[in-house]
């Protein structure tokens, strides 16, 4: 990744929120009533003993969701709305690849995401009275390393979407699919470590959360299950732009 | 500076470009002209990456554009339509985004940015997204987007849609300016051939994804006739006696009552208005007139397919 095209995407991302500033608060207000409103009706019924625990997992659960639905959808959002707003070809003229300008994107979001999550983390913790006890940075440090295989998830998607345009089916159920795999135990090596992500927010519950030591194994298994659906991501994206630069569907929508 | 060597493309086995080979010099303005579906845009796709080709090569400055994207940094692109700009941004945020997307930022490019959004009437908009601009002003910034880091080579994909004629002729003036003052070289696909006609050194003609001519304005119009000449109604009978008086390099077309012919000088029409008054023949319409680029293009086309 070059840092001209990281900052470029800074930059564009900035002023788009700060463009549509509207449109940025009423979704983090949007997000904050939908957890406030799952966090009420689930703590009704959680009444046992360790009822407090399971309202922290609840609240952590929530936050990984939050970030794992914007890690994967920087990409796929990128490659639909540019193909309808109308300037994608511009992006398969940059220098180094449009996959590196979307990687790059996709880490502008991905940090843009980050500095919301802690301005939702605290709201979410004031507004429930529920105070987490995490180091946000060894937080933030897992969801990084955790983060290229939801990219590559959207690199996945967006390459379908080069070809076919219309993926927002698939698209929607891999975004409800991400509820289950932040929910899912990937930790100690089990078949579930093999899914994407779920070996990152298995290690954020047990390292963040719930204190436990770092293990190096875990950070291993995490950065390898990264590694692999980045790889897959990139593949399948570059076999879906061969397709589409072969029957003249870049752009066309 | 861009070469293309027998380049073809087909799509499902119908050919869209075929063996179609030219160059593009330093500072020169090249216009691609065709009908709808000649392989203008398949063309300019070509050279962007937009679309594979099956065989031949495109080289910039003599190097094979299949191994290296390295030259995106050198050209500039206006796609066709308004797919060109980031509409939720202005016009220069959007000329800063993408020149950075190339590789160039810092106080050069906005220095040049400035200078651009300025001549091109864009700094009363300067504070508006793209979408709230006029189409003329959407292609104003689709354009400064496209020059706003001074790439060597500009591909202009029908640049006058939807522009009026001072939009027109302010656009003619900067693409001029920019290729005498910058060494610019534009390749430039249009369906107004008046506005190609002022600024183009040289044309190339398409026709059906074949290279039908490739030249200078002055070559072209040499090979297209000049004039034209209508009379209607006539009989068969006068439409025959009047072929017989025709001489030189002329082309006759008949439609019913309707004798059309073309011609190259207006003194061969003089045996006909000769005829028409001795035979006291006096047709409802009778017009001689000066053929646009446009016809005359369309003639040379029809004649080729012939």
């Amino acid at each position: 990744m070059k840092l001209h095209l990281i900052t470029n995407e800074l930059r564009l991302a900035w002023l788009e929120m700060r463009q549509y500033w509207f449109e940025t608060v009423s979704a983090m207000i949007f997000i904050l009533v939908m957890f406030i409103a799952l966090f009420y009706g689930i703590k009704g019924f959680v009444l046992e003993d360790d009822g407090a625990q399971s309202l922290d997992g609840l609240v952590f659960g929530f936050l990984l969701w939050t970030f794992a639905s914007g890690a994967y959808g920087s990409i796929t959002k990128s490659v639909v709305e540019d193909t309808q707003r109308g300037y994608i070809e511009h992006l398969f003229l940059c220098p180094e690849g449009v996959v590196r300008l979307l990687l790059c994107r996709a880490l502008a979001d991905v940090l843009f995401s980050l500095a919301i999550l802690t301005v939702v983390t605290y709201l979410v913790m004031w507004l429930t009275n529920t105070w987490l006890g995490i180091n946000l940075l060894q937080f933030y440090a897992v969801l990084l390393l955790a983060a290229p295989s939801l990219v590559g998830l959207g690199l996945i998607i967006a390459g379908f979407a080069l070809v076919f345009k219309k993926v927002e089916t698939i698209g929607a159920f891999l975004s409800i699919g991400l509820m289950g795999l932040v929910a899912l135990d990937g930790l100690p090596l089990n078949p579930l470590t093999f899914l994407p992500f779920v070996p990152g927010a298995s290690l954020a519950r047990d390292w963040v959360l719930n204190g436990q030591p770092l293990d190096y194994l875990s950070l291993l298994i995490v950065a390898l299950n990264s590694a692999v659906y980045l790889a897959i991501g990139m593949k399948v994206f570059a076999v879906g732009e061969k397709a589409a630069k072969q029957r003249n569907l870049i752009g066309q929508y | 500076m861009l070469e293309l060597q027998g380049v073809s493309k087909a799509y499902a086995g119908s050919p869209a470009l075929q063996d179609v080979s030219f160059s593009i010099e330093p500072g020169e303005i090249v216009a691609l002209l065709g009908a709808n579906g000649s392989g203008k845009t398949t063309t300019v796709q070509s050279i962007c990456r937009l679309i594979e080709w099956d065989s031949g090569d495109i080289l910039f400055n003599q190097n094979p554009t299949r191994s290296s994207t390295d030259y995106f940094r050198h050209i500039g692109a206006v796609l066709g339509g308004c797919r060109n700009t980031n509409w939720r941004l202005t016009a220069s945020a959007n000329a800063r985004y993408f020149a950075q997307v190339r590789g160039f930022k810092g106080s050069d490019v906005l220095a040049n940015i400035t200078r651009l959004q300025t001549q091109l009437g864009l700094d009363e908009h300067a504070q508006k997204e793209v979408m709230k601009l006029s189409t003329g002003n959407k292609q104003k910034a689709a354009l400064l987007s496209a020059l706003g880091y001074s790439p060597e080579l500009v591909l202009l994909d029908e640049p006058t849609l939807g522009l009026d004629f001072t939009t027109v002729n302010e656009l003619q003036t900067i693409i001029k300016s920019q290729a005498s003052e910058q060494h610019q070289s534009f390749l430039i696909t249009s369906h107004d051939l008046s506005f190609i006609e002022n600024i183009c050194t040289r044309v190339l003609v398409l026709d059906h994804g074949r290279l039908l001519f490739a030249g200078d304005i002055a070559e072209l119009k040499a090979q297209m006739f000049s004039h034209e000449l209508k009379l209607a109604p006539l009989t068969p009978a006068q439409m025959e006696s009047i072929h017989s008086l025709w001489e030189g390099r002329f082309q006759i077309r008949a439609d019913e009552q309707c004798l059309s012919i073309q011609f190259d000088t207006p003194a061969q029409c003089l045996p006909t208005m000769t005829y028409l008054h001795e035979q006291q023949i006096a047709p409802e319409h009778c017009t001689i007139n000066a053929l646009s680029v446009e016809q005359a293009y369309q003639h040379l086309v029809a004649e080729e397919r012939a």
